[in-house]
This record gives structure tokens, C-alpha cells and sequence, in this order.
């Protein structure tokens, strides 16, 4: 295969960018009407990774994250995963639910519940806006959280789920409460050969021409 | 982590010999095996994803599978002078990460581990200390000096094999 970092013209990474643009004012919206504040988002980052790039693009194979994992269902198959920093979570549970004592290595049944919320939410909003572009039907399934050191949740996800594509979709998201400002990462990682069909359906609804 | 410590990522194998230093981050499912000869005080990692080459086209990489990959750390390790019956074997790895991904009856961490205590029975290597299962991530660092495997979860300090 072709340098995958390659295998969308600027032209499509800004489509990308404006799906992710769109997911994250979705999201937004949701998220304050959820926590009764004013909450904002915005897209900081969106790529193409390999995935043994993944670790490094999150700044060193032993960062620990609070990653938010589900299925999708539908024309493209995947799995959604969802990495926040874990030192910030506090800040998170504090934004979502309003506690300011979570402890990120042993998080109350209350903030894991949040957590997981936050990624269903995001995942859900993400995959709409995709839907808007490409016309492919997507729905998410029960999300689970992993506290973990990030290489040994892709490691998982790379062992369990062995039918991976070898690239994952990277949307990474900064949300804005007040002053507080979060990243999280968002990655969408096709089953073998689903890439395929969403570059295919992508070039179609951009009515380019190429590998549709 | 000393200088020059040689990381061990998924599918690799790598041998090493006193004063080197081998590290395998982030083992989630994966089983990593750990062979040392103590008189010579050299060793190796194996860091395989699957438990077994059956049913699948190894290509060009046996470091991907268990079975296959035990046979290539002790085929590097025998042109350096240690043969089997010189070696002793630890394990780590094989977590139960997402309980929500009920793929499989028996979950790959532990097939991966069941590979490992197969293929090393097979080459008549003991096993002399495992830090296997449970649900947790695992970084280690194994030195070869004296032969002794750091483990650390969540990057807090775990147990010492």
C-alpha cells in the first residue's frame, strides 16, 4: 500500500476537517445542554495515521490515558476509541458532573459512567456529521473505559480486534468550559478493508474523480 | 530508563547480553517471553500478538506468532552459545483489557499464555516466574546483567520477576 498518510489530497483532509468541524459543534451543543454550562469544541487536528504511529502521536508510548472504546455497526465497521490524558480527567469529571475529588487511577461508578458518556456522545456526533458527507450508515454500540498506559490499550485493541485495517482515522478535539481547555483524541479504526469503501464513498460524494 | 535500552514493540524479537538493557511497553493482551542464561548472562525478548502460526502465512515475520516466535529467540540465542537447557523463561503480558469484547470464550491474553507455556514445554525450557493475566496494562525492563524483569503498571512500580 501507498504511504497512508498520503492517501488524502488536501482537498479531502479539509472535507475531514469539516466533518470533524461539524461532529464537534454537534457535540458542543450536547455536551452544554448535558452539563448546563456553555461548553465549546474544536477540532485541532485531523489526519491519517498509521497505526504504530498512534502512540507516538500521543506524545510516548508510556502516557496513561482514560480510553473510551465501542463497536460500530454498519456500512463501515469499526471501532471507535476515544483517548483522554488521564491527569486531566479530574478536570473532565469536574466539567461533566460537576465533582472535583475523582481520583483518575480509581474512578467513582459516577465518573466512569461520564466518561464513557463524553466518548458516546463525541462518537455519536462524529459519526453523524460522517454520515452527512458520505451517506453511510453508522451506529455505535455500548461504549467500555480502559485506564491505561496508551500503547497497551492499542496493543489490545491491535491483538483482540486482529482483522484491523492498518490505519486509523485521527480527529483530536479541544474543549473549552470557562477558562479550562481539554484535548481529547478521537480515532476510528476500519476493519480490514473498510478503508477502502469509505475513501470509495468519500471521492463519490466530493463527485471527484479517482478510486471510487 | 538507562540509556541505550533497547525497546521490544509488538511482532519484534530482540536478543541483548550484560550491560544492555531490553524494554516491551505496553503489553496489553500480548504474552512477551523472556529468555536468560545466566552463566553467559546474555538474553532475549519475544514479543508475539497470536498464540499460533496455524492458519496463518507467517510471510517474512515469525516474531508475530507464539510458536513461531519462541523457535526463531532460541534459534538467535543457540549462534551465541545458549542452548535450551542453559535458558530459564519468564513471562508477562496476556491482560484482560476490554471485559466488554467477548470475542472469544477464553480471552487471547490467556491462549497467548497457554502458546508461551507450550512452545517453551516443547523446547524443554523452564519457566522460572510470570506476572500473567489480570486487566491491567504491563512496561517492563529486563537486565541482562542479572537477569532480573522490572514490572510496572499504570507506570507505577509492579512486581520484580
Amino acid at each position: 500500500m501507498s504511504d497512508p498518510t498520503k492517501l488524502l489530497t488536501e482537498f479531502q483532509l479539509d472535507a475531514l476537517k469539516e466533518i470533524g468541524n461539524v461532529g464537534s459543534g454537534n457535540a458542543a451543543t450536547a455536551l452544554s445542554q448535558m452539563v448546563g454550562k456553555r461548553v465549546d469544541m474544536s477540532v485541532t487536528k485531523v489526519l491519517v495515521l498509521p497505526i504504530d504511529g498512534i502512540a507516538g502521536f500521543l506524545g510516548g508510548n508510556d502516557r496513561n490515558v482514560a480510553a473510551v472504546h465501542m463497536p460500530v455497526y454498519g456500512e463501515l465497521p469499526c471501532t471507535a476509541l476515544i483517548f483522554f490524558p488521564l491527569d486531566r480527567i479530574p478536570e473532565l469529571c469536574s466539567m461533566l458532573i460537576g465533582r472535583n475529588d475523582e481520583d483518575p487511577f480509581a474512578l467513582s461508578e459516577l465518573g466512569r459512567s461520564a466518561v464513557k458518556e463524553l466518548g458516546s456522545i463525541l462518537t455519536g456526533a462524529y459519526l453523524s456529521a460522517l454520515f452527512r458527507f458520505v451517506h453511510l450508515q453508522l451506529i455505535h454500540g455500548v461504549p467500555g473505559l480502559v485506564v491505561d498506559m496508551a500503547q497497551a490499550v492499542l496493543d489490545t485493541v491491535l491483538v483482540e480486534l486482529e482483522q484491523r485495517d492498518e490505519v486509523a482515522i485521527v480527529i483530536e478535539t479541544e474543549f473549552l468550559e470557562n477558562d479550562r481547555a481539554l484535548t481529547g483524541s478521537f480515532f476510528l479504526l476500519p476493519e480490514a478493508g473498510s478503508l477502502q469503501k469509505f475513501f470509495s464513498a468519500f471521492t463519490r460524494a466530493m463527485g471527484l474523480p479517482g478510486n471510487a | 530508563m538507562p540509556e541505550g535500552t533497547k525497546n521490544v514493540g509488538i511482532a519484534e524479537i530482540r536478543t541483548a547480553k550484560d550491560p544492555e538493557v531490553l524494554s516491551a511497553h505496553g503489553l496489553g493482551s500480548c504474552v512477551v517471553v523472556i529468555l536468560y542464561d545466566e552463566v553467559r548472562r546474555l538474553g532475549g525478548i519475544a514479543h508475539p500478538m497470536l498464540p499460533s502460526s496455524r492458519n496463518h502465512s507467517v510471510g517474512g515475520n515469525p516474531g508475530k506468532y507464539m510458536d513461531t516466535a519462541v523457535e526463531a529467540l532460541l534459534g538467535s540465542l543457540r549462534q551465541e552459545g545458549s542452548e535450551p537447557s542453559t535458558l530459564r523463561a519468564k513471562l508477562a503480558g496476556g491482560a484482560n483489557m476490554f471485559a466488554t469484547l467477548a470475542y472469544q470464550a477464553v480471552p487471547i491474553g490467556m491462549r497467548n499464555a497457554a502458546a508461551a507455556r507450550e512452545a517453551l514445554g516443547k523446547a524443554g525450557v523452564p519457566i522460572v516466574a510470570e506476572d500473567v493475566g489480570g486487566t491491567q496494562g504491563r512496561s517492563l525492563q529486563f537486565t541482562l546483567s542479572d537477569g532480573r524483569v522490572e514490572v510496572r503498571n499504570l507506570n507505577k512500580p509492579g512486581v520484580t520477576l
